[in-house]
């Protein structure tokens, strides 16, 4: 895969519309909340029913076999290869599931997160009521007694206009997490 | 063994042999947190046994090579022009620097960053800068070059070994080879990668993993997978629909500490984590039957569900699933686990494409059965912190007595699925490769 994201793209596009920045800010901040307070059902019913959620495994590359970032050489993981998620409604419902039942141990006590997003970059969307939209993450995670994990990345968000309380639903959402071996014994929180 | 670890240690070999008993059943909890332990280990176990290094598909090439570590040392492993591959200590013999400090790649040459000390794919160094001035043609170049370990194959994995004197790999697998073939030997064509190595560290001793993925049937059907099960039911389904399978088998290897164990004819937990796609490929269909004829037995190409696998010390797989990894030990109280898919070479590309999507969704950092084990993996660590927890005897005494060796299907050491004897073999091992300090008692 030539490229997961043309970064090019979104650096040289116009900035949004003042009104439609605060939109959209304001919607990540609310979706924020609902995962920091454990709004499970809330969160996923965001998730359209075509929601690609993808987090490809990132690796170490010498950048003189070619510009890394600039993906002629992978970086990343491409979409016939392991992947940290790759999920569609029916694999997204089933952890759902997982999260509300009485056995998941993983995230039961659950953990304290506190997502904060930024650096929200808009860009047309390819449907007439789609935006693409570009933003980076800080995601705290504290567990148990004294756990705590880091995790920052890159969101890049396919949002589709909604009559949801919310105004939008996820479509797709691409998650680069900035760590090539992950630093937490797993991945049981949502970004 | 005269090295630095065992001098240094305040470990006898008396001592370490009363950590853990084969015949009762019983283990000091030490063995997972204590430093000195560990660094023996390093020593007599990680240096001394063949360890999973990857797949002879991630490295087809002359020059294609694959960074990764025997125990705590980084390695190399290239692919030569003769198609056979090196494995050597991925430090320059001048200052300690890492030769490549890629992920992987493909190269013509592995040249220091620190002074320029150039070595060949195969581990020789062959060039330093301003050798004739600086060194005055007096450096042995063969001599200072890195550490070259012994490397074999078995069915498309790579296993390297330090050690000159230990067993050939194939005496090293003992007789659990019809059991990996389950899952490697399924076809002509034999495995292939899916491409991306995924890697994690979990503050836990690497043997809690290493050890659940060679006798412990036992949590996935009682508490630790059941949300994991859910996870994949049918929309409607509860977990009181699904049957947990009791019937099936434990095996320990004759020598070396392997083990693994299976269902027999009762798909529910494989149904669970695969799905009815992979689970019918792996139990029903024509290419299963070709496995059947190919394994000489339907019972090893159709009928051993939900399979778990180590080969020790650290090399894990799970047959039907084809996750497999490597724990690589990083500490008493750390593991890094390197985790790969493999599916059949010729299977078709649908049947590829949904191994990779239920591995992803159950057995990766995120998986919904994976993430469970590492909150208990985690748990019991910081529990051995206490004074008191840390020297507690625990209990290995699962089906204490119960195995045969005159199973009709089933070569080899069996017992019942439910069952700790390859934990003990496991264990036991582990005591032998701490306290036999040559091959001349230790080999199979």
């Amino acid at each position: 895969m030539a490229s997961i994201i043309d970064i090019n793209n979104i650096i040289s596009s116009p900035a949004a519309d003042l009104a439609l920045q605060q939109e959209v800010q304001q919607f990540y901040y609310r979706e924020a909340l609902l995962l920091d307070n454990i709004k499970y059902e809330d969160w996923f019913a965001l998730l359209d029913d075509d929601i690609e959620y993808y987090m490809p495994i990132r690796r170490n590359r010498m950048q003189r076999y070619g510009k890394v970032r600039s993906r002629e050489i992978p970086e990343y993981t491409n979409k016939d290869e392991f992947a940290h998620f790759d999920d569609d409604k029916t694999s997204m419902n089933g952890r759902l599931r997982k999260l509300l039942s009485d056995y998941s141990w993983s995230e039961n006590p659950a953990s304290r997160t506190r997502h904060t997003v930024s650096n929200v970059i808009i860009t047309e969307g390819e449907e007439d009521n789609t935006l693409n939209v570009c933003s980076a993450f800080i995601v705290y995670r504290n567990r148990l007694e004294t756990q705590v994990d880091l995790f920052v990345g890159e969101r890049h968000d396919i949002l589709r206009r909604s009559d949801n309380a919310m105004g939008f639903k996820i479509a797709k959402r691409t998650i680069l997490l900035d760590q090539s071996t992950i630093l937490s014994n797993n991945i049981s929180i949502f970004f | 063994m005269n090295t630095d670890a065992t001098d240094n240690s305040t470990w006898a070999n008396d001592d370490i042999k009363g950590l853990f008993n084969d015949e009762n059943g019983t283990l000091d909890a030490r063995i997972y947190n204590d430093e000195a332990l560990y660094e023996l280990e390093l020593e007599r176990v990680f240096s001394r046994s063949w360890i999973l290094l990857g797949h002879e598909d991630h490295v087809p090439n002359t020059g294609d090579f694959l960074n990764t570590y025997i125990g705590e040392d980084p390695v190399l492993l290239v692919r030569q022009k003769d198609a056979s591959l090196k494995v050597f200590l991925n430090q320059c013999r001048h200052r300690g620097m890492k030769l490549s400090r890629d992920d992987s790649g493909n190269a013509k040459a592995f040249v220091c960053t620190y002074h320029g000390w150039a070595h060949d794919i195969s581990g020789e160094l062959v060039d330093v800068p301003f050798e004739q001035q600086a060194h005055c043609d007096r450096l042995d170049k063969h001599e200072w070059s890195p550490l070259q370990a012994r490397v074999d194959t078995y069915r498309g994995l790579i296993f390297a070994n330090w050690d000159e004197e230990a067993p050939s790999l194939d005496e090293y697998l003992s007789n659990s080879k019809p059991y990996m073939d389950v899952m490697f030997n399924r076809t002509d064509a034999g495995t292939e990668v899916i491409g991306g190595m995924q890697k994690s560290i979990i503050p836990a001793n690497w043997k809690l993993a290493a050890e659940q993925f060679c006798s412990d049937m036992y949590h996935a059907g009682t508490m630790s997978h059941l949300s994991g099960v859910e996870a994949g039911l049918p929309e409607g389904a509860s977990l009181n629909d699904v049957e947990i399978p009791t019937k099936g088998h434990q095996f320990r290897a004759k020598w070396g500490g392997h083990g693994t164990g299976y269902f027999i004819d009762q798909p529910g937990l494989l149904q669970a984590i695969m799905g009815p796609i992979v689970t019918d490929y792996v139990t029903i269909s024509p290419q299963a039957e070709t496995a059947s004829k190919r394994l000489g037995s339907n019972m090893f190409g159709q009928r051993m569900m939900a399979q778990h696998m180590t080969i020790f010390p650290s090399c894990s797989f799970l047959p039907g699933i084809n996750t497999i990894r490597t724990w690589h030990p990083r500490g008493p109280d750390s593991i890094e686990i390197w985790t790969f898919i493999v599916v059949d070479a010729d299977a078709p590309e649908h049947i590829k494409a949904e191994f990779r999507k239920q591995n992803i969704r159950t057995f990766s950092t995120g998986g919904v059965f994976e993430q469970d084990d590492g909150e208990n993996w985690i748990e019991v660590q910081k529990v051995f912190r206490g004074n008191k927890a840390r020297k507690t005897k625990l209990n290995v005494q699962m089906g204490l007595g119960d195995s045969t060796t005159e199973h009709p299907d089933f070569p080899g050491r069996v017992s019942g699925v439910y069952s700790e004897d390859a934990a003990r073999g496991f264990y036991q091992h582990w005591l032998r490769m701490m306290t036999e300090p040559n091959w001349d008692t230790l080999k199979p």
